[in-house]
């Protein structure tokens, strides 16, 4: 079962700009960096479920996230 | 899962206890637990799973957004579990929708009032934050952390009884209050609440005093025709035109993933439509760039705050006042200047 931990801030990889070009919302970013302790994938999406899909089809149990508010 | 605590506002009916803090006013026996999930019956009144916080963020007022609430600064964020609305785009319902489907467990610590006040004199916050759920649910963690000293902030849905407002209203110090609709079988599909509960609490907390912002997520298909804009445009400039209005942009999330993302240019019309309806102060957070975040005095046009994402330069006011036409720019811009909102 994936955990969600809730933090502070990650970086956005789509820029407001990248809106108007993507209507339907379907744009997604991934960056993949090896780090010391393994592989850290960081996602952003205009659509929360696709980058959620991305990371559990990937194997990755437990995401951090960013809330709204 | 935080643990069981005693609740305020209830009155007792034959054998059990009706909940007063939102208007589901559900009527609870020993055990049942409300529609909130997170308040139940007990032998002697309600209990609470709301005095706890499974975060604690630092981070910028803007994000709640509150644009004209000493600007620039950070605020100490707590969540606890639950809401009385069950919206169905909501971002956050792995959390905002504890015990109903699509919500999850988490993890939730008691909150001690006075260390989470002096994490706030320590960093020099501008106050306390209960945003990320539904914070009236948490009204008796709010009093508490009220008494402290420390300003209490809301990023509040106004679902609140008039008996909860009155409780509420000397303790919150700033607001953003979501106002998604004001047709009620708009707001009824969307949220599982009626809307006029939520304009009481806009006008009523303006009228005690707090500082209150309204957000409006534009969402394409349900509140975004012109009309319907331009309705709750009105509703909030009825109330004061001087409270900041935000148009926040529709992610597709949760139970409402079958339509498009916001786009830009239907942001740009309704803040037009905003501005057009006489309020002040419209802002929308990215989609617009700069412009979008800046404040314009609303006598000269002048920019008087300029903001990027989740942060803002030292306002350019003197007292309160555009430097250029010394128009009051309604707001709490600092400790010298809380008296501008009155």
């Amino acid at each position: 079962m994936t955990e969600h931990r809730y933090v502070e801030s990650l970086p956005d990889l789509i820029s407001p700009d990248e809106y108007a070009d993507h209507p339907d919302g379907a744009l997604v970013r991934l960056r993949i960096t090896v780090t010391g302790n393994g592989v850290e994938v960081l996602g952003d999406a205009m659509r929360p479920e696709h980058v959620e899909a991305l990371l559990a089809a990937a194997g990755l149990r437990n995401i951090q996230q960013m809330l709204c508010g | 899962m935080s643990e069981w605590t005693p609740a305020v506002l209830s009155t007792a009916e034959a054998g059990r206890h009706r909940c007063d803090l939102c208007p589901h006013r559900c009527r609870l026996g020993p055990g049942q637990v409300g529609y909130c999930q997170v308040r139940r019956g007990a032998e002697a009144g309600l209990e609470t799973l709301t005095f706890a916080s499974s975060v604690e963020h630092l981070d910028a007022v803007e994000r709640k957004p509150l644009y004209h609430w000493h600007p620039g600064r950070r605020v100490l964020t707590l969540a606890a579990p639950g809401c009385s609305f069950r919206c169905d785009y909501c971002i956050n319902f792995r959390i905002s929708q504890y015990g109903r489907p699509g919500g999850q467990d988490w993890d939730a610590t008691p909150v001690d009032p006075a260390a989470a006040a002096r994490k706030v004199a320590d960093t020099g916050a501008a106050g306390i934050a209960l945003s990320y759920t539904e914070p009236s649910l948490a009204i008796e963690l709010t009093l508490a952390l009220a008494a402290t000293g420390t300003p209490v902030v809301w990023k509040s849905n106004g679902y609140l009884t008039p008996e909860a407002l009155a409780l509420a209203a000397p303790a919150v110090a700033a607001l953003n209050i979501d106002l998604k609709a004001v047709h009620d079988d708009d707001h009824r599909r969307l949220t599982g609440g009626e809307v006029a509960p939520v304009l009481a609490a806009i006008a009523g907390f303006r009228a005690a005093g707090a500082w209150v912002e309204v957000s409006t997520p534009l969402i394409p298909g349900f509140n975004d025709h012109p009309d319907q804009v331009a309705a709750i445009a009105a509703a909030v400039a009825a109330i004061d035109p001087a409270m900041p209005w935000h148009l926040l942009r529709f992610s597709p999330a949760y139970r409402m993933t079958d339509r498009d993302p916001t786009s830009p240019t239907a942001l740009e019309d309704a803040a037009a439509i905003g501005r057009a309806a006489g309020l002040h102060y419209v802002y929308v957070e990215r989609a617009l760039g700069p412009a979008g975040r800046e404040t314009r005095c609303p006598g000269c046009a002048a920019v008087v705050v300029r903001r990027d994402i989740w942060s803002a330069e030292p306002p350019l006011l003197h007292a309160g006042r555009c430097p250029e036409c010394r128009t009051r720019i309604a707001g709490v811009w600092g400790n010298d200047d809380r008296a501008s909102v009155r």
